[in-house]
């Protein structure tokens, strides 16, 4: 069976799956803003939150949780999880639906601690060299081609191989980890279909032994990456191995997806506000506050959700225990009473801004830190080397659905300084 | 009502109300100290409200616990005066607290 939603049948106007939503889903988010309070949303059978303050309120408090085993049987979750077609894949289930992004309290901040030095300040600031001797190469490589796809031949072979680095994945692998992550994180999106299902679960199976010989490997010759130290911890108890492979897979799914995606909706926002582009190449230092403002104009990822594992009130109406929420990341980040009247402006020097992009609270981005660098390098290093930047096709097409938010391709031209 | 101070990694001093309980976090973000930037919301969990405490203050506070020690641990430029904003709840005690800014929060 499939669990496909239809979004009209209900008599809303909010449409996430259609094409409109998907070249722009700011009217759609502003009418939902408007609107004060939550607004329940049958397709995904849960409460939509969209103004800033209800949305941080709920991200950053710990009585809102992923997962709902606080409150449902075990019969529950599994009915739960037959109507949306997430049974009969076994390490889909074992691996991909378990995580450290979905579970909560202990569980959660015990995973967490595991990966937590890799993804630091002070670590991530050591990667810098090696970033920009990786994007000073491929820029090197595709320089005098004039015209390029800017997702697919830049932006999607940089954090790929960056986290895989890190993690102590080879380079020439990285083309089919990225393959890989890529249909397991469609099935997470709205079309649930049994195809798609197959795609994920396969690929689920070839990541997981991909892993284990990858594991093996070090097992036989450690060496100075986050692998080996998880393996480290492992066996120190601190960690299982379904918990150290499903915790591989999360930190390289979330390194492919929404990194290239905001590098290539950032590129965007740039070609649309060219006196920004200007701005910031003539004052380099603007780059921290322009990539914060590409985060929150185009958050990568716009959608999460959160249970309420107790009444709570949000935007002045109560709900009981239990509820779902679709917290919208990207909705609230665009909400004139958090970021102004030019909350719809890209403004590069924009600060404070304070956006919700990477979430909050417990769960907030883990890669934040590394995703802006990565960006910082690639960004820096265009403007220096590129005199001038244009678009090919005027209107680059988005990625459908809720949860993510990119161009699918972002054709360039350009002539190099 | 109790006070706390804020100053900047250029010597400037800002000083704050606080009530019981809030964190001298929510207290910089509430007031327009921009450089508590405190993304994750007060939760441990990003790293970015980042203080030095003043001399004078040191031996007044109560130690971090395990998870902001390793928070501290992996930020930029910490030393043994180096606290989490979100972590220090103003009290009776804090009154009169004196903290210095980072001049960056990474
Ligand atoms: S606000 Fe994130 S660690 Fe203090």
């Amino acid at each position: 069976m499939t669990a496909t939603p239809k979004a009209s049948e209900h008599g809303t106007a909010f449409e996430p799956l259609s094409a409109t939503f998907a070249q722009n889903p700011y009217p759609a988010y502003a009418a939902l803003r408007d609107k004060g309070e939550p607004q329940f949303f049958a397709d995904f059978d849960m409460w939509l939150v969209t103004r800033f303050d209800d949305v941080a309120g709920i991200a950053r408090d710990n009585a809102m949780v992923r997962s709902p085993e606080f409150f449902m049987s075990e019969e529950e979750i599994t009915e739960q999880k037959r109507l949306q077609n997430w049974l009969d894949m076994p390490h889909h289930q074992r691996f991909v639906q378990f995580s450290m992004l979905d579970s909560d309290g202990p569980v959660h901040d015990r995973l967490r601690k595991q990966v937590f030095r890799e993804f630091t300040p002070a670590f991530i600031a050591r990667q810098r060299t090696m970033i920009q001797s990786f994007v000073d190469r491929l820029v090197d490589s595709l320089i005098d081609k004039g015209e390029i796809d800017f997702v697919e031949e830049l932006a999607s072979q940089v954090p790929g191989h960056i986290i895989g680095r890190v993690l102590g994945v080879p380079d020439e692998d990285c083309p089919q980890l990225r393959v890989w992550s890529e249909r397991v994180v469609q099935f997470f999106d709205i079309d649930r279909s049994d195809e798609r299902k197959a795609l994920a679960e396969q690929a689920t199976t070839e990541f997981y032994h991909y892993l284990l010989k990858l594991m093996a490997e070090r097992r036989a010759a450690p060496q100075e990456d986050l692998i080996t130290r998880l393996m480290a911890a492992q066996d120190a108890g601190q960690l299982n191995e379904d918990e150290l492979v499903s915790t591989c897979m999360l930190i390289l799914m979330a390194g492919h997806g929404s990194t290239i995606d905001v590098l290539g909706s950032g590129m965007h926002a740039m070609l649309r506000f060219p006196d920004q582009m200007a701005r910031l190449k003539a004052d380099p230092g603007l780059i921290h506050t322009a990539i914060q403002e590409m985060f929150r104009f185009e958050s990568p990822l716009p959608f999460f959700h959160r249970y309420a594992t107790a009444d709570c009130v949000v935007g002045g109406k109560s709900f009981p225990r239990g509820t779902k929420f679709g917290l919208l990341y990207g909705a609230a980040n665009r909400d004139p009473a958090a970021f102004g009247d030019d909350a719809d402006v890209f403004d590069a020097g924009r600060n404070p801004n304070r956006h919700l992009a990477f979430g909050g609270g417990a769960h907030f981005c883990l890669g934040n830190h590394l995703a802006r660098l990565d960006m910082e390098v690639i960004f820096t290093t265009l403007l220096k080397r590129l005199s001038s930047v244009s678009l090919v096709d005027a209107e680059p097409q988005y990625k459908r659905g809720l949860s993510v938010r990119g161009p699918k391709a972002l054709r360039l031209a350009f002539t190099p300084a | 009502m109790y006070r706390v101070t804020f100053i900047d990694a250029d010597g400037q001093a800002t000083e704050l109300t606080a009530q019981q309980g809030q964190s001298v976090m929510s207290v910089a973000v509430a007031n327009g100290i921009d450089q508590i930037l405190a993304e994750c919301g007060g939760s441990c969990a990003c790293g970015t409200c980042h203080c030095y405490i003043d001399d004078s203050w040191t031996e007044r506070l109560p130690a971090p616990d395990d998870s902001e020690q390793g928070m501290i641990e992996c930020l930029m430029n910490p030393t043994e005066r180096s606290r989490l904003t979100c972590q220090l709840k103003m009290s009776e005690a804090l009154d009169g607290l004196v903290v210095h800014l980072p001049r960056e929060q990474y």
